[in-house]
């Protein structure tokens, strides 16, 4: 099942409502990652106007979600999808999930980039947060281009990706304890860092999620939790 | 837009020219339909205005004496005495009780002419039937001659034929329609007697009953013959070359002229076999031959039209294939095979052609009373009667054409209504 | 066990799909998938199935497992009624038609000479495409069987077997009042099911259903659809359809045809979310037939 394609069905539209959603997830998925960046560069450069957009953005990242629901819960029930189809569908719904958590934890770190710039920006520039925001970052580009290509190997790396996300948390993690003990003072800041830190590792979940999904699609193989 | 009023104004042109066409073809219809209900009813004009009068008979009404001198006899059980008595004495003196003025050897001749030549005859049979009559007098409708028949009927409707007639005759006639002594009765020789050559004592009953031998053994002949043929080349023969040949010939048959087969049944039947000629025997094997293809035919017909998944089912049933045709097919196929008999039956009937090959164009005057005795048919005995010269004979022609048609009638309702009938049930 | 995967060597047979794409299979094709069982009702060796110079199928194996539903997919003309129709050899009644391979079921050879077809029918039933019951009342239509083969020894019995047989086809309780009025005048679905009662009267061990539903509306469906569900308690069960979605709702294998060849035969759940060949896939997703 080297190329995926989704089109040739009898039913043109069919072929047509599928690219739709495909698109419309990919868009999403645009949307999310933006909104990604826009976060972890809130939080650097403690810019409190960026990171409102970010929170701004989530609404829309939302609608787009229910939006996307529909339209595969109407394919569902009107074309009664098989096979790669069925795969494809119900990897959306699962994927759109995702997306909107990974919006969310956008929104989470945005908010934080808030309370971070109240406390004043840090001249060193939160060295852990700049590590592990780029591995994300990078890993969820790395995803979408594996969703676009229906590449299931593109996948299974990307997951690997998440493994190292896990190693460099818990080194921030106990990082950023070090530091809460050696300065009590800074304990607000440290946990409005750690939650930071602690959502873009949610986030590498969410897209390492997506990556099983994309192999589901591909493979027809279920390997969550393997 | 202008394109689009364009495209409705050419289908609207078209479609009065279209209308047209279709009304157009509707009249030709009617106009064919009229026509051929014209000619139905033309011909049942024809037949029923000529043919009504033969159904009534000329009757005189007179005193008869039966005196056992003037017969000569005296045991009325005895049946050399009975066949060899004068009964023609009996309306004869009748006549001249009632005409006592009437002398000279040809006046009385003429007046002896005023009633049927089979008259005595009557007499006799009533006098058999009632012994007490010897000897007394009784007044009795005797009937009449088929001139005075023929005369009186149309003086009756205003138009006299009174060539056959002397002017004696037409007095007398005159003189017993003033007292009320000649009428027209129900004529109820035409139904119980056979053929004769004197047209008054002329009935189609023996011609009735040699259609029904004959026609019963088509029936029982040619019915099972060809359903058991159709079924055979329909549900077992191999589909082969040879069927195919089978086919063909059947169809063949059933177009070729009805006379090859009166041949045929003269050649085979009559001078191979030896069955005796001018019996229903051979009428029914002949006609037998001619409506088997007819049969065959819409028997495979009826077959054909057996919906194959009722076979399916049967067959996925377990049934075998005798079992699938006993149980399935036939009780389906019934009703066509029926229609198809009964109007191949109604074809017999009507046929007269081969019949006229194989002898039963006799003239027989008997009631024919089973199978082996000579007999003819209806449609034989129309045209027998069609050829005599008697006058009295165009409307007994008539009457047995307006009989024959109603049999067929009668049997061409009934195929219908058999078919309904019987396809509403299943 | 099979597990040939998809090999794209030496195409010579090509599908056409909706567009320009095409998708081949090898003249040799091995049929992908599970199409052997331990504990088989019906055995399939390497059948062929001619009409008159015309091979319709291409040498099918295949093993239809006791109790089990399994259901024949495939478009229009790819053989699979014929393949069901060779199982009790309704073929035979084809002109022309002639078969080669081995078929047997219970370790009897269903094209041995001695082996009579009436037999064979009786264990082997069939429901139709299209409802027929005979045109008789619908006690005549059950007992039909029974009477033919002789299964009952009296009056009694007789009614006991088509109050069962309707019962197990859900309709008894639909038709005891009008048991002598004509099978014909029940609606579509009825007949069906009546037809259905009509093949278990005579108890048989397989029963063939040849696109059962594809003249009912979809009530008459979902109910001959329970019914095959109860049915498989008791029987074996093959049927041909062509609603796939009606495939994935009834059987336990499904195995598919194209072009008179069995391309593949893998349990449901998997054909359906999961084909192992690409013709499947195509053809289960919409993309030809």
């Amino acid at each position: 099942m080297a190329n995926m394609t989704f089109e040739n069905h009898i039913m043109k539209q069919f072929d047509e409502e599928i690219e739709e959603i495909r698109t419309r997830l990919m868009e999403m998925g645009g949307k999310v990652e933006q909104q990604l960046q826009n976060a972890i560069k809130a939080v650097s450069e403690a810019d409190s106007s960026l990171a409102q957009e970010v929170i701004e953005q989530e609404q829309v990242v939302d609608e787009m979600e229910v939006e996307i629901d529909e339209s595969c819960i109407l394919i569902i029930a009107r074309r009664q999808p098989a096979a790669s189809d069925l795969r494809l569908i119900m990897m959306v719904t699962k994927a759109v999930n995702d997306l909107e958590r990974i919006g969310d934890e956008a929104n989470k770190i945005a908010n934080h980039a808030i309370l971070l710039s109240e406390d004043g920006g840090s001249t060193r520039g939160y060295p852990e947060i700049r590590h592990i925001g780029t591995s994300v970052v990078k890993m969820l580009a790395n995803v979408l281009d594996a969703f676009a290509r229906f590449d299931a190997d593109a996948a299974l790396q990307a997951i690997e990706e998440d493994k190292q996300i896990d190693l460099d948390y818990k080194t921030a993690l106990r990082e950023l304890v070090t530091y809460m003990m050696e300065d009590p003072r800074s304990i607000s800041r440290a946990l409005n860092i750690l939650w930071v830190v602690r959502s873009l590792e949610r986030i590498g979940d969410h897209a390492k999620n997506l990556c099983e999904q994309i192999v589901f699609v591909v493979k027809g193989k279920d390997i969550r939790h393997k | 837009m202008n394109n689009k009023s364009q495209v409705l104004s050419k289908i609207q042109s078209s479609l009065a020219r279209r209308n047209r066409a279709e009304a157009r073809f509707r009249w030709y219809g009617r106009m064919a339909i009229f026509i051929g209900l014209l000619a139905v009813a033309l011909l049942f004009i024809d037949i029923v205005s000529k043919g009504h009068g033969a159904f009534r008979a000329t009757y005189i009404q007179l005193d008869v004496r039966y005196d056992q001198a003037l017969v000569g006899i005296d045991n009325l059980t005895d049946a050399e005495q009975l066949i060899a008595g004068n009964w023609q004495a009996l309306p004869k003196s009748a006549l001249r009780t009632y005409f006592p003025d009437v002398s000279g050897r040809s006046d009385k001749r003429k007046l002896y002419k005023l009633l049927s030549n089979g008259a005595g005859f009557d007499l006799k049979d009533r006098l058999v039937a009632d012994p007490s009559l010897l000897n007394r007098i009784e007044s009795v409708w005797i009937l009449a001659d088929d001139d005075i028949d023929t005369y009186y009927k149309s003086w009756l409707d205003g138009n006299p034929y009174d060539a056959r007639m002397s002017d004696k005759q037409v007095k007398w006639i005159h003189q017993l329609h003033q007292e009320g002594q000649i009428a027209l009765h129900f004529n109820s020789n035409l139904f119980t007697r056979g053929d004769s050559r004197e047209p008054e004592q002329a009935g189609i009953r023996g011609a009735l009953m040699g259609s029904f031998f004959t026609l019963v053994l088509t029936l029982l002949l040619s019915f099972p013959i060809g359903v058991s043929a159709a079924i055979y080349l329909e549900e077992f023969a191999p589909k082969n070359k040879w069927t195919d040949f089978i086919e063909v010939n059947i169809n063949n048959l059933a177009a070729v002229p009805s006379i090859i087969f009166g041949l045929l049944g003269l050649a085979i039947f009559i001078n191979v076999f030896h069955v005796p000629r001018s019996v229903p025997i051979v009428g029914g094997l002949v006609l037998t031959l001619m409506t088997l293809p007819t049969i065959i035919i819409t028997s495979r017909a009826a077959i054909k039209s057996v919906p194959p998944s009722i076979r399916e089912a049967a067959l996925g049933m377990g049934a075998s294939k005798y079992q699938m045709v006993l149980h399935h097919v036939l009780p389906l196929a019934l009703p066509g095979m029926l229609t198809g008999a009964i109007i191949g039956m109604a074809q017999a009937l009507g046929e007269t052609a081969p019949l006229l090959m194989i002898g039963m164009v006799a003239f027989i005057v008997d009631i024919p009373g089973g199978f082996s005795d000579p007999a003819t048919v209806l449609p034989v005995q129309i045209f027998l009667w069609a050829d005599s010269p008697e006058r009295a004979f165009i409307e007994k022609t008539s009457a047995a054409i307006m009989v024959l048609l109603s049999f067929l009638i009668i049997m061409n309702t009934s195929a219908v209504w058999l078919r309904k009938r019987l396809e509403r049930r299943w | 066990m099979n597990t040939s995967n998809i090999a794209e060597k030496e195409p010579k047979t090509t599908a056409k799909l909706s567009s320009e794409q095409t998708l081949e299979i090898e003249d040799n094709h091995i049929t992908v998938g599970s199409c052997f069982s331990d504990n088989p009702k019906m055995t399939m060796r390497n059948v062929n199935v001619f009409y008159a110079d015309k091979q319709a199928i291409f040498d099918v194996s295949l093993d239809i497992e006791k109790n089990e539903v399994i259901a024949m997919i495939g478009p229009s003309g790819c053989g699979k009624s014929t393949f069901l129709r060779t199982l009790n050899r309704m073929n035979d009644t084809v002109d022309g038609c002639r078969m080669d391979g081995d078929i047997c079921m219970d370790g009897d050879d269903l094209y041995a000479p001695k082996l009579d077809v009436v037999e064979l029918r009786a264990r082997v039933g069939m429901v139709f495409q299209k409802p027929n019951p005979f045109p008789k009342s619908i006690y005549d239509n059950v007992a039909y069987g029974p009477k033919i083969h002789g299964l009952a020894d009296s009056r009694v019995d007789l009614d006991e077997i088509v109050e069962n047989s309707l019962r197990k086809a859900s309709l008894w309780e639909e038709v005891k009042e009008r048991l002598h009025q004509p099978g014909t005048g029940l609606s579509g679905g009825q007949q069906q099911r009546l037809c259905i009662a009509r093949a278990i009267a005579v108890s048989p061990e397989v029963i063939l259903m040849d696109e059962p539903c594809s003249a009912l509306d979809p009530i008459a469906t979902a109910k001959i659809e329970e019914l095959i569900e109860e049915l498989s308690e008791n029987f074996t069960i093959a049927i041909v359809t062509h609603s796939m979605q009606q495939a994935a709702r009834v059987s336990h294998r499904t195995a598919y045809f194209h072009l008179g060849k069995l391309i593949e035969v893998n349990p449901t759940e998997q054909v359906f979310t999961m084909p192992q060949h690409q013709l499947t896939e195509a053809y289960i997703t919409g993309r030809f037939g």
